[in-house]
C-alpha cells in the first residue's frame, strides 16, 4: 500500500507538479507575458496574454506533414524527446531546498541535460532534409558552444562558494548552503556570476538577439523550416518551457535562500520571479535589439559574459 | 596443474592468438576454414580473460607464471614471466572484447578484399601482440609485444594498399613508430645496465634504490616510447594517416587497443617502476599533455572533411581525458581514467564500424559527398547516434559517466592543492566534451541526415553480421553508462587499487617479503583507492523518470493525433512535400561538413590556420616533432624528477 501511494506520488511529481502541467501552464504564460511586454514596448496592442495557449491548441489541429525527404521517426520523435527532456530537468532543479527527485543529478548533469532539447531539436531539423535546416542546425550549436563556456564558469564558481574547502557538485549542498547562509546573489563575488547567467538565458532560450539559429526574416525558422502541426506545436511549447527552466535554475543557484518552507507558496514565488526573470533578460532585451550575427554571438559569449563568469570564479578561488 | 587450471589462463589467451594466425597462413585459402578459425581463436582468448575475473578482479590474487617453471633463483629473475593483476586483466578484458567484436565484424566487413588470409593473419598477430604486451610480466618481452603490434598494425594500415594515401600512412606510422620503439628498447637498454633485471617485479624493487640520472633518462625514453603507441600529442597526426588509411575493423584495434597499450604502458611506468619519484611534478607533464592532446585534438577533428579522420582525432582528444585523468595520482583520478579508457574502447570501437559499414555500402567517407543516409541505413544510423551520444557525454550514455569522474578528479584536485591550474583543467574538459558534441552533430548532419545524393539512391543496409557486431558495443555503451556504481566497483577500482599497490605487485613475483628486504625506507605504503563523490548522478532512476515523461508525452500526443501525418505516397504526389528552397537551386543550397560551425571556426580562424600549417603532413616534421618531443622529456625529467 504504501508503495502503491508512493509510486503515486512520484508520478504526481512528474506530471502535475513540478512536472508536465506545471511547465506546460507556467511556460506558455511566460511567452504570452513575453509577447504583450514586448508589443507594449513597441507601441502595439499585442496578442492576448493567453495567445501562446490558443497557438498551441491550433497547432495540434493542423496537419502534420513530413517531407518527402525527412527520415520519419527521427523527426517525429525529436520534439517529444526534447520536451521530456527539459521537463525531467524541471524536476531536479530543487525549489527552496525541496526536490521532487533528489540524489539524482547535479549541477554538471544539468549542464549536459541542457544539450538535450537543443540536440533534439537539432536531429529534428536535420532529419527533416531541408537546407534551412542545415544553416539553424550549424548556428544552434555554436549557440550552444558560445554559451557552454560561461555556463561552466558560473556553476564552477558556484560550486566552489557553496562547498568551500570541499568543492562541490551537488544541489543540495547548493540549497542547504544558501538555506544556512542566505541567497548566493548577495555573496560579493558571485555577482558578476549571476549577471554572466542572466545573460545566459536569452543565448540558451534562442531569444533576441541571440535567435541567430531561428532567424525567422532570412533562414525561414532554420530548424524548423519543415515543421508543421503537432510538432511545431511542441517545439513551441519545449521553447517556452525552456524559459522556466532557466529562470528555475537561476533561483536555485542564485535564490536559494528566498522562501518560506511551504512548497505551494515557494512555487508560486518561483512563479512571480520567473515572470520577472523572464521580463528583464528576455522581452526587454527582445525589444531594444537587433539580432546579431552568428560570430558575433560567438564572440560576445565567449568575451563578455565569460569575462563576468570568470571575475567570479577567481574571486570564488581565492575566497572573496 | 592441471590443463584447465585457471593460472593457465592468461598464456592461453595468447597462444590461441598467435596460433590462429599461424593455421591460416596455412589453412587459410578456404573462406570458410578461415573464418572458423578467426572466430574460435578470438573468442577463446575473450573467455580466457572472462574466466580470470572471478579469481583475480573479484577475489585480488596476482597471478604470476613462470614460462617453464623458471622460477627466481639466486634472487634473480632470469625466466620469461607473465604477471596478471587487476590492472592488467582490466586491460586484457577491454582488449579481448574489442578485439572478439572487431573480428566478428571482419568475417563480413572484408567479403570484397582480396588478400584475406594475409588479412587475419595480421589481425591475430596485432591482437595477440597486445595481450601480450598487457600480460607480460618482464620489460623486454614488452618491447617484443610492441614490435609485433607495431609492425602488423603498420603492415595493416597499408592492407588497403589501394586506398590512396594507405602506403604513405603506413610509412608514416612505420618511421614514427619506430622511433618510438627504439626509445622504448634504449630505455630498457639503460634500465638493464643499471638493476641488471628486466623482470618488471624486479625492476619495481631496484629502481627505487637506483634513482639516477641514467634511469631517470631511461624513464623518459619509455615513456616516449609509449606515448607513440598512445598517439598522444605531438604524435596524433600519425593517428589521423592511419585510420583514414586502415580497414574499419583495424582502426577500432588501433584506436581501442593500440592506444590502451601505450595507457597501460604509462601507467606501469608512472606508478609501479618509478613509484617513488617526485609524483607531484610528473602529474604536471601528464596533466598538461593530457589536456593539450584533448583540446588540440578536438579542434583538430572539427576541421576535418573525412569521416574516419575525424574519428581519430576525436580518439586521442579521448585518450587526453584518460592520460589527464589518470596523472592526476588521486584514486578518483585513476578510477576516471581507467572507466574512460574502458569507455572509449566501446565507444570508438562502435563509431568506427558505424564508419566502416558506411565506407562498405557506399564506398566514401567524405563528409561533403555523403548526406541522408538514414532513410537507407536506419540501424546503422541508431547505432552510431549511440556511439556520438556516447563519446560526447550525454546522458546516460556511459561517456557522461566516466567525463563526470573525469570533472570531479579535476575539480577536487584544484580544491585540495589550491592550484589554479586544475581548474583550468576541468573547463577545458567540459569545453572539449561540447566541442566533440558539435562535431559529431556535424557527422549525424552530413552523413546521416540531410539530403541524399542522387547516386546513393541505392544503397541499402549492411549484412547482419556487421550489425550485431556494432550491437554488442552499443549495448555495452549503454549497460556501464546505466550502472556506473556497478563498473567502478567490480572493474576500475580493483584496478586503480592495483595501481597503489606496487608491493603486492613485487611480492606476488619475487616471493613474499621481497619487496621489503629489497627496497627498506623506499617501501611504498600499499594504500587502498577511497574516494568521495562531489555530486550526484543516478543513471537508472533518471532514466525511469525520463521514461515515465516520455510515455506520458507520448500518449498525449497520440491522443491529440499527433502520430496522424500525412506523407508523401507515390499515389498522392503533391508539391507540398517538397522541401521548401526559396526558390534558389538545390543543389547548390546545401552546406557542407566542412562549413559547418563557421561562426565558431571565424572566430579561431588565426587559431585554425596555425594548426592547419603546423600539420604539414610531411613525415620529416613529424619525426622532428618525435625528437624534440623527446628532449624536452628528457630535459624536463631529469631535471626536475
Amino acid at each position: 500500500m504504501t508503495m502503491v501511494l508512493s509510486a503515486l506520488e512520484y508520478l504526481g511529481y512528474i506530471l502535475i507538479f513540478p512536472g508536465f502541467l506545471f511547465c506546460f501552464f507556467v511556460g506558455l504564460l511566460l511567452a504570452g507575458i513575453d509577447r504583450k511586454i514586448v508589443a507594449k514596448m513597441q507601441k502595439r496592442v499585442g496578442p492576448p496574454i493567453l495567445q501562446p495557449f490558443y497557438d498551441f491548441f491550433k497547432l495540434c489541429g493542423k496537419e502534420t506533414i513530413i517531407p518527402a525527404a525527412a527520415s520519419k521517426t527521427t523527426f517525429l520523435m525529436a520534439p517529444l524527446v526534447g520536451l521530456a527532456g527539459l521537463v525531467v530537468l524541471q524536476m531536479f532543479i530543487p525549489i527552496h531546498g525541496w526536490a521532487a527527485f533528489s540524489g539524482t543529478a547535479d549541477i554538471i548533469v544539468i549542464l549536459y541535460l541542457l544539450l538535450i532539447p537543443a540536440m533534439a531539436t537539432m536531429l529534428g531539423g536535420s532529419a527533416s532534409g531541408s537546407p534551412y535546416a542545415g544553416i539553424g542546425m550549424s548556428r544552434e550549436m555554436v549557440t550552444v558552444i558560445s554559451c557552454e563556456l560561461p555556463l561552466v564558469l558560473v556553476l564552477l564558481a558556484v560550486g566552489k562558494v557553496a562547498g568551500g574547502d570541499s568543492v562541490t557538485f551537488s544541489f543540495s549542498v547548493i540549497s542547504d548552503y544558501q538555506l544556512a547562509n542566505g541567497s548566493l546573489i548577495l555573496h560579493p563575488s558571485l555577482i558578476p556570476a549571476a549577471i554572466a547567467f542572466l545573460m545566459i538565458i536569452p543565448g540558451e532560450t534562442g531569444n533576441h538577439p541571440f535567435d541567430t539559429a531561428e532567424a525567422e526574416t532570412e533562414i525561414c525558422e532554420g530548424l524548423l523550416a519543415e515543421y508543421s502541426g503537432a510538432p511545431l506545436g511542441v517545439f513551441k511549447l519545449a521553447h517556452a518551457v525552456k524559459l522556466l527552466t532557466l529562470s528555475s535554475l537561476f533561483v536555485a543557484l542564485f535564490l536559494g535562500g528566498v522562501g518560506t518552507g511551504i512548497i505551494v507558496i515557494d512555487g508560486i514565488i518561483l512563479v512571480l520571479i520567473s515572470i520577472v526573470i523572464t521580463i528583464l533578460t528576455v522581452s526587454l532585451v527582445h525589444a531594444i535589439t537587433a539580432r546579431l550575427k552568428i560570430e558575433q554571438v560567438f564572440k560576445y559569449y565567449w568575451t563578455v559574459v565569460s569575462g563576468l563568469a570568470l571575475i567570479s570564479l577567481v574571486l570564488a578561488w581565492y575566497g572573496l | 596443474m592441471s590443463f584447465f587450471d585457471y593460472h593457465h589462463f592468461p598464456i592461453y589467451s595468447i597462444m590461441v592468438l598467435f596460433l590462429g594466425a599461424f593455421l591460416i597462413v596455412m589453412f587459410g585459402k578456404n573462406k570458410a576454414v578461415r573464418n572458423t578459425i578467426a572466430f574460435l581463436a578470438v573468442s577463446a582468448s575473450l573467455a580466457c580473460m572472462i574466466a580470470l575475473v572471478k579469481p583475480v578482479m573479484l577475489n585480488g590474487e596476482i597471478i604470476a607464471y613462470w614460462m617453464g617453471n623458471r622460477v627466481p633463483a639466486g634472487g634473480y629473475a632470469i625466466g620469461i614471466a607473465l604477471e596478471v593483476d587487476q590492472l592488467s586483466l582490466f586491460f586484457g578484458l577491454l582488449i579481448a572484447t574489442a578485439v572478439f567484436v572487431s573480428g566478428v565484424y571482419s568475417l563480413q566487413y572484408m567479403d570484397r578484399d582480396d588478400n584475406v588470409p594475409q588479412y587475419y593473419t595480421l589481425f591475430l598477430m596485432l591482437a595477440g601482440g597486445v595481450i601480450g604486451l598487457v600480460l607480460s610480466g618482464d620489460i623486454f618481452n614488452m618491447f617484443i609485444m610492441v614490435e609485433i603490434l607495431t609492425f602488423a598494425a603498420v603492415a595493416l594500415t597499408a592492407f588497403r594498399n589501394k586506398v590512396y594515401g594507405a602506403l604513405e600512412a603506413a610509412f608514416k606510422y612505420l618511421v614514427v613508430g619506430c622511433i618510438g620503439s627504439t626509445c622504448i628498447l634504449t630505455g630498457i637498454i639503460m634500465l638493464y645496465a643499471q638493476a641488471h633485471t628486466l623482470n618488471f617485479a624486479q625492476l619495481a624493487a631496484l629502481i627505487p634504490g637506483n634513482m639516477n640520472n641514467a634511469t631517470k633518462l631511461a624513464f623518459a625514453l619509455l615513456y616516449i616510447g609509449f606515448s607513440t603507441k598512445a598517439f598522444i600529442v605531438p604524435f596524433h597526426p600519425l593517428a589521423a594517416d592511419a585510420h583514414g588509411a586502415a580497414p574499419a575493423s583495424i582502426s577500432v584495434l588501433i584506436s581501442g587497443v593500440l592506444t590502451k597499450s601505450g595507457i597501460y604502458g604509462i601507467i606501469r611506468l608512472t606508478y609501479m617502476l618509478f613509484q617513488t619519484m617526485n609524483l607531484g611534478s610528473f602529474q604536471f607533464l601528464l596533466v598538461f599533455v593530457g589536456s593539450v592532446s584533448m583540446f588540440v585534438c578536438v579542434t583538430m577533428a572539427l576541421a576535418q572533411h573525412d569521416f574516419k579522420r575525424l574519428l581519430a582525432f576525436h580518439s586521442i582528444s579521448q585518450i587526453g581525458y584518460v592520460l589527464t585523468a589518470v596523472g592526476l595520482c588521486t584514486g578518483l583520478g585513476i578510477s576516471a581514467g581507467l572507466y574512460h579508457a574502458m569507455n572509449h574502447t566501446l565507444f570508438k570501437g562502435l563509431l568506427f564500424l558505424a564508419a566502416g559499414a558506411v565506407l562498405h555500402e557506399t564506398g566514401t567517407t567524405n563528409l561533403d559527398e555523403l548526406g541522408g543516409l538514414s532513410k537507407k541505413m536506419p540501424w546503422t544510423t541508431a547505432l552510431f547516434l549511440v556511439g556520438a551520444f556516447s563519446i560526447s557525454g550525454l546522458p546516460p550514455f556511459n561517456g557522461f559517466a566516466s567525463k563526470w569522474m573525469v570533472y570531479q578528479a579535476t575539480y577536487q584536485k584544484a580544491a585540495e592543492t589550491g592550484n589554479i591550474g586544475f581548474l583550468l583543467v576541468t573547463i577545458v574538459a567540459l569545453i572539449t566534451s561540447v566541442l566533440t558534441l558539435a562535431s559529431f552533430v556535424k557527422v549525424s548532419q552530413s552523413v546521416f541526415f540531410g539530403r541524399l545524393p542522387a547516386k546513393y539512391e541505392n544503397v541499402h543496409e549492411v549484412k547482419p553480421g556487421m550489425i550485431i557486431a556494432m550491437s554488442i558495443f552499443a549495448i555495452l555503451c549503454v549497460l556501464t553508462g546505466l550502472f556506473p556504481g556497478f563498473v567502478t566497483k567490480n572493474l576500475t577500482e580493483p584496478a586503480a587499487n592495483a595501481v597503489f599497490s606496487a608491493v603486492r605487485y613485487i611480492d606476488a613475483m619475487m616471493g613474499s617479503g621481497y619487496a621489503g628486504s629489497v627496497m627498506g625506507d623506499n617501501l611504498p605504503v600499499v594504500s587502498t583507492v577511497s574516494f568521495t563523490q562531489v555530486g550526484y548522478w543516478a543513471p537508472v532512476s533518471w532514466l525511469l523518470i525520463l521514461c515515465i515523461g516520455l510515455l506520458a508525452v507520448t500518449i498525449a500526443a497520440v491522443l491529440g493525433k499527433y502520430d496522424r501525418v500525412s506523407e508523401a505516397r507515390p499515389e498522392n504526389v503533391d508539391p507540398k512535400y517538397d522541401l521548401f528552397w526559396g526558390g534558389e537551386a538545390s543543389e547548390f543550397s546545401q552546406v557542407g561538413g566542412g562549413d559547418l560551425f563557421w561562426g565558431f571556426k571565424h572566430n579561431w580562424r588565426h587559431y585554425f590556420g596555425f594548426m592547419h600549417d603546423l600539420h604539414s603532413g610531411v613525415v620529416n616534421d613529424y619525426s622532428l616533432w618525435a625528437i624534440v618531443a623527446l628532449s624536452l622529456a628528457v630535459v624536463f625529467i631529469t631535471i626536475v624528477l
